[in-house]
């Protein structure tokens, strides 16, 4: 307990590089070898949608919850879905209570770009009456556990709790939003499934699924979202630098990955 | 603009067979699952599932107090933190901690506290964060049963564990452990704590009406439910122990 640090010791720190260097990981995996997944949805009663994932011991619940309100001027006739991560102090020493901060931010925004971008959830289908009425499609991520990587996490929370959701249709009579007595089930509001996969970068070496001490000692990380044969999203950060050739690599990879992870999770199998 | 579906309650909150809604006979609990040790990078946790109620409680300390100005030269403190997750209630919840959540956390921290020997520790923070995932009525008093353990679980010394259950009047009638709908469509709701060191109460709200004798025998059918959960406590906090001692006796650890 208590074992997490801020300061990762030099020592420490090499040790995990020349474990890599030699292709080898602290924990015994390959370079481009995830941690276990494990899924498990409709874990919280009061939510339209929900699910618990774990990737190794980072652990994170997500909810999906709706509310019908006026749609943005400039898209009238969409439904709106929002994104929002919390890190709670429970998770981690590490994480402090209070307004969310950079890294939680960062955690919604990367999840919900890779969501965006891909012609994944339909909010088009979302709207009730144009200009009038539309849904607003709120996922939340709360992180349980944290023990590395928390984006490729919570991106497969929140399309497991948006595939296993099921949310009130309704119809607009007499100027007002009633409800039809039927569901949106979770393959009315998602197509396409895009999957974030995250690499490490420690000197010159690039590894998949970062663990919690990769994490910390890593010079940066990149987040490649994918949907079966497009890119949809990338987020750089941290201080490394990457070369051309290392992100076309990547995102052939990632292709690759996506297609793999997709297969062997099986999302649909959640839907309601 | 209001949901689609709207949360009404029923007119009436028992069954023709005369238990409640739920199937449960007027002095039957929920059931409840309860587990410590759940979370790796707190110094103690615990997890409890109450009926739908599902919450997570970790404990950080003793550690150095944040913002500094809140620390005592004499003793520590003991702080708490409620929350509820956005999407455990029917209508989603904002985010940020509201008044409600604020008072909550600090009832729990002061039915905590008599059990704590906060003078051996001064100038630190004992910290219990309290994440309610799933909520279905009772909360407070599932998150005071579940840090307690977390508590426990953290290895602070305590003088004993604390207990806590409401008990409430719905359609005329006195029943143990409310669920959400009789909280809410019922007539009196009273959510108590007992501290096992002195079997005294620690937590006591009450809202609604009731004369002095219903009051006493609320009373009377909070302390039956008390020691049936303790149980489940007491049970809890072994329960990592033996599995442990099985690990080691297998020969799986050294």
């Amino acid at each position: 307990m208590m074992n997490i640090k801020r300061v990762i010791s030099t020592i420490e720190k090499n040790y995990i590089l020349s474990n890599l260097k030699k292709e080898e990981r602290i924990d015994g995996r390959g370079l481009w070898q995830q941690r276990d997944w494990s899924v498990k949805s409709n874990v919280i009663a009061s939510a339209e949608g929900s699910a618990e994932v774990s990737l190794g011991k980072t652990q994170v619940i997500t909810g999906v919850k709706y509310d019908v309100g006026t749609p943005f001027p400039d898209l009238p006739n969409e439904g709106v879905c929002t994104f929002m991560a919390e890190l709670l102090p429970l998770a981690s020493p590490l994480f402090e209570r209070g307004p969310p901060n950079e890294q939680s931010i960062e955690l919604a925004r990367v999840v919900d770009r890779g969501i965006r971008h891909a012609d994944c959830v339909q909010t088009k289908k979302l709207c009730i009456k144009e200009k009038k009425a539309v849904y607003i499609i709120f996922v939340d991520i709360y992180v349980i556990n944290y023990s590395g990587n928390l984006i490729d996490a919570g991106g497969i929370s929140a399309l497991t709790a948006l595939i296993s959701s099921q949310i009130p249709e309704g119809k607009w009579e007499n100027e007002e939003v009633v409800w039809t007595g039927k569901y949106w089930k979770g393959d009315t509001l998602v197509n396409e499934l895009p999957i974030v996969l995250t690499y490490g970068k420690i000197g010159d070496i690039i590894f998949l699924d970062p663990s919690l001490p990769e994490e910390l000692v890593c010079d940066g990380r990149i987040s490649i979202s994918v949907t079966e044969d497009k890119i949809t999203s990338i987020q750089k950060s941290g201080f490394a630098t990457f070369s051309i050739e290392e992100i076309e690599m990547l995102s052939k990879k990632s292709i690759k990955f996506g297609k793999k992870i997709r297969k062997d999770l099986n999302l649909w199998q959640y839907k309601l | 603009m209001p949901l689609i579906i709207k949360d009404e309650y029923p007119e009436k909150l028992f069954r023709d067979d005369g238990k409640r809604l739920d199937g449960r006979d007027k002095d039957e609990l929920r059931p409840i699952k309860m587990e410590v040790g759940v979370l790796e990078n707190a110094d103690g946790s615990a997890y409890l599932e109450w009926g739908n109620n599902k919450i997570y409680a970790a404990v950080y300390g003793p550690r150095e107090v944040h913002p500094h100005h809140l620390a005592k030269p004499d003793r520590g403190i003991l702080r708490v933190f409620y929350r509820m997750a956005t999407f455990s209630v029917f209508e989603r919840k904002r985010p940020a901690p509201g008044r409600r959540e604020k008072e909550i956390s600090m009832v729990i921290s002061d039915c905590l506290k008599p059990v704590l020997f906060l003078e051996l520790y001064p100038g630190t923070a004992f910290e219990v964060y309290i994440n309610v995932l799933d909520a279905d009525g009772g909360t407070r008093c599932a998150c005071i049963t579940v840090a307690a353990l977390a508590l426990a679980d953290a290895g602070v010394p305590m003088r004993s564990l604390v207990t806590a259950v409401a008990v409430g009047k719905i359609d005329g009638e006195l029943i143990t452990d409310l669920s959400g709908i009789e909280d809410k469509a019922g007539e009196a709701d009273l959510p108590c704590a007992i501290t096992w060191f002195n079997e005294e109460l620690s937590l006591l709200q009450f809202d609604g009406e009731t004369d002095l004798e219903e009051f006493s025998k609320c009373l009377g059918l909070a302390k039956n439910a008390f020691s049936k959960i303790y149980e489940i406590q007491l049970d809890a906090l072994k329960k990592k122990y033996i599995e442990i001692q099985e690990e080691y006796s297998r020969g799986e650890k050294k």
